[in-house]
């Protein structure tokens, strides 16, 4: 695809071995940060479970070498855990840790494919570099410069932000992309209860056929229509309303909004070999303009 | 056409498709979906639902379908992409191959290792001499490393080493996580090449110049210190080169694409530096084993001597005899 022709999106496309291109939506920093967040709060949380179990279990068993060797295995595991944390979950739980699960993203092959350890483990190394440059708060660095480090992460927003795929230096580097991957799925089809929608979509010509741009057009009009005022609907309607009115020989006080929706409803939803709608009180009514010597046009 | 009577026949089968995706979640098993799924009854059911929704995809446009829905398909085959084609577990015979036959090559072709092991070697002995010649330099270690440091360290090794095994078995502890962290932190700078360079030559210089002040005469502790470093000594410390050797390789990718795209030129240097890793990780393990189980033994200091020449030794075959070129066959991914 033409690099300019691309929507100005957060959508990446991927081709799957079935020959399926399909979209994803990449992770945001604004999404990525929170789940980073919640990974420290449960690495601590691992480590000071870790460390309470330790403590108790010598207390239990009173022998005095088992302190040091406690002590021994105690920083080990601290530094096994606050460094392979995110690789080892990354890789046994398909590219998540908690954080991820818990805001809907995460790791994959630039390719579409599942991330491997090999890949897991680079990026999550490579973390630290993303994190720099570190900072200290200005009144503890004159005190105690080496202890309160708060890293700024500078580097890793740069490396996002210019990256069309929006990867850090460690996803760079180990060919991977952050996605998002939400859990709440349901199907929307815009929902059409106006009784004026049927008989109006009747009087459309049968032989106007709806391109695939109107119809891409048409079904986002009707599924965002719930969040506009009538005013601003109107407003948005009429210039596709009024060349359409004209072209129908419709009378020109249709309800732009109600001509979208019958459009939309010819489009999508009526069947072509279905009997005509029951009009009700609306029988007898028309929009053409060459009908309103007849009737009395009902006000819309 | 009647777009909702369609979605209202395939809705099932994507909703079949969901419930299943949600089942396999975790453990990767369509049976927590229900009974009928066990086994490869399930897996044939969820291929054949998989490959549906992806012709529905592909015969989306052709149907005019809103783009609401065309979102959902998108985000619906995603799901079902990532179920089915699931992270790869660890592979052993490729871990073999991986260290004993890329990461030699690759360590004995790469400048980078050459670069990284001068640095830190080079400091290393550099400041050992230093700080050893009492008479020539009598303030280089204190104004290196600090006299507050060096006292510190002095009285950390002055329990003997056979007498007091708790004292050094958490040491070792410390230690590990110490260097090791030292030798991350290096491979993950090294992709900024400064950081890495600051890093590595700060601790070449502070640990030589700590070797050289314990290895006065005049100083206390003296034995109980080379008691227990000998012994993990030549793989730790090769292992910190090796490490920020792979993150500058990472680095010179970064900034040197040599005709490549940026991402293109990382991408094969992260290639070639994740064997230089891996070798890294293999000594880190090793000098932790021997770090946790000999160093603070009580063990004759001949033995540990031993342990010491026979890991350099082992080291050098590796680097030297598997690393050295054998013909294109079994190279490496090389350099332009």
């Amino acid at each position: 695809m033409n690099f300019l022709s691309r929507p100005l999106d957060t959508t990446i496309e991927v081709v799957t071995p079935e020959n399926i291109a399909f979209e994803y939506q990449l992770a945001g920093p604004f999404r990525r940060l929170p789940a980073y967040l919640v990974d420290v709060l449960v690495r601590y949380g691992i480590i000071v479970v870790l460390v309470i179990t330790l403590i108790f279990v010598v207390g239990m068993i009173d022998i005095d070498v088992l302190g040091a060797f406690a002590i021994g295995a105690g920083l080990v595991s601290y530094f096994l855990i606050s460094w392979f944390y995110g690789a080892a979950m990354e890789t046994y739980f398909n590219g998540r840790t908690v954080g991820k699960w818990m805001f809907g993203i995460r790791v994959i092959d630039v390719d579409g494919c599942p991330i491997t350890g090999r890949r897991a483990i680079i990026r999550n190394l490579l973390r630290i570099a993303d994190l720099a440059p570190m900072s200290a708060l200005p009144s503890v660095a004159m005190e105690m410069p080496p202890v309160l480090f708060i890293p700024t992460g500078i580097i890793g927003l740069i490396s996002v932000i210019c990256t069309r795929r929006m990867q850090r230096l460690g996803d760079i580097a180990a060919g991977t992309m952050v996605i998002v991957d939400e859990k709440t799925w349901r199907l929307p089809v815009a929902k059409i209860d106006d009784p004026r929608v049927a008989p109006l979509a009747s009087f459309i010509p049968g032989d106007y056929l709806v391109s695939r741009n109107m119809a891409r057009t048409l079904a986002i009009y009707a599924e965002r229509r719930h969040y506009l005022t009538p005013g601003r609907r109107a407003e948005i309607a009429r210039h596709l309303a009024i060349p359409l009115i004209e072209r129908f020989d419709f009378v020109s006080d249709v309800d732009f909004d109600l001509l979208m929706l019958a459009l939309y409803y010819r489009t999508f939803l009526a069947d072509p070999s279905q009997e005509p709608a029951n009009l009700g009180p609306l029988a007898g009514y028309s929009p053409l303009r060459r009908d309103q010597n007849r009737t009395v046009s009902i006000p819309t | 056409m009647n777009i909702a009577k369609l979605l209202e026949k395939r809705r099932s089968n994507w909703d079949e498709l969901e419930r299943l995706c949600e089942a396999m979640e975790v453990r990767g098993k369509t049976v927590k979906a229900g009974e009928q799924y066990r086994g490869a009854k399930g897996i044939v059911r969820f291929a054949t639902l998989y490959r549906g929704v992806c012709a529905d995809l592909a015969l989306a446009d052709a149907y005019h379908l809103p783009p609401a829905t065309v979102t959902y398909l998108h985000r619906l085959v995603a799901r079902a992409h990532n179920q089915l084609y699931r992270s790869g577990k660890f592979s052993p015979v490729g871990f073999f191959d991986l260290i004993f036959r890329d990461a030699p090559q690759q360590i004995f072709a790469d400048p980078c290792v050459r670069v990284a092991t001068i640095v830190f070697f080079g400091l290393f002995a550099l400041s050992m001499y230093l700080g050893y010649q009492q008479s020539l330099f009598p303030d280089f270690a204190d104004n290196v490393v600090g006299s507050e440091q060096l006292s510190a360290l002095e009285q950390m090794y002055d329990q003997r080493i056979d007498g007091s095994l708790d004292h050094y078995v958490s040491m070792s502890g410390y230690y590990i996580m110490h260097n090791t962290g030292i030798g991350l932190q290096c491979f993950a700078y090294g992709i900024l090449l400064i950081p890495c360079l600051y890093i590595l030559a700060y601790n070449g210089v502070a640990l030589g110049t700590m070797f050289g002040y314990m290895a006065r005469e005049d100083v206390g502790g003296s034995d109980n210190f080379f008691h227990f470093v000998t012994a993990h000594g030549p793989f730790e410390l090769t292992a910190i080169a090796l490490s920020a050797a792979a993150g500058l390789r990472l680095g010179v990718g970064l900034f040197h694409t040599a005709g490549l795209t940026r991402m293109d030129s990382m991408r094969r240097s992260a290639h070639r530096s994740v064997p230089i890793m891996a070798a890294a990780a293999t000594l880190f393990v090793l000098a932790a084993f021997t770090e946790g189980f000999l160093s603070p033994s009580p063990a004759p200091y001949l033995l540990k001597a031993g342990w010491a020449i026979m890991s350099s030794a082992l080291i050098s075959f590796y680097f030297v005899v598997l690393g050295f070129p054998r013909g294109p066959r079994r190279s490496p991914v090389r350099g332009t």
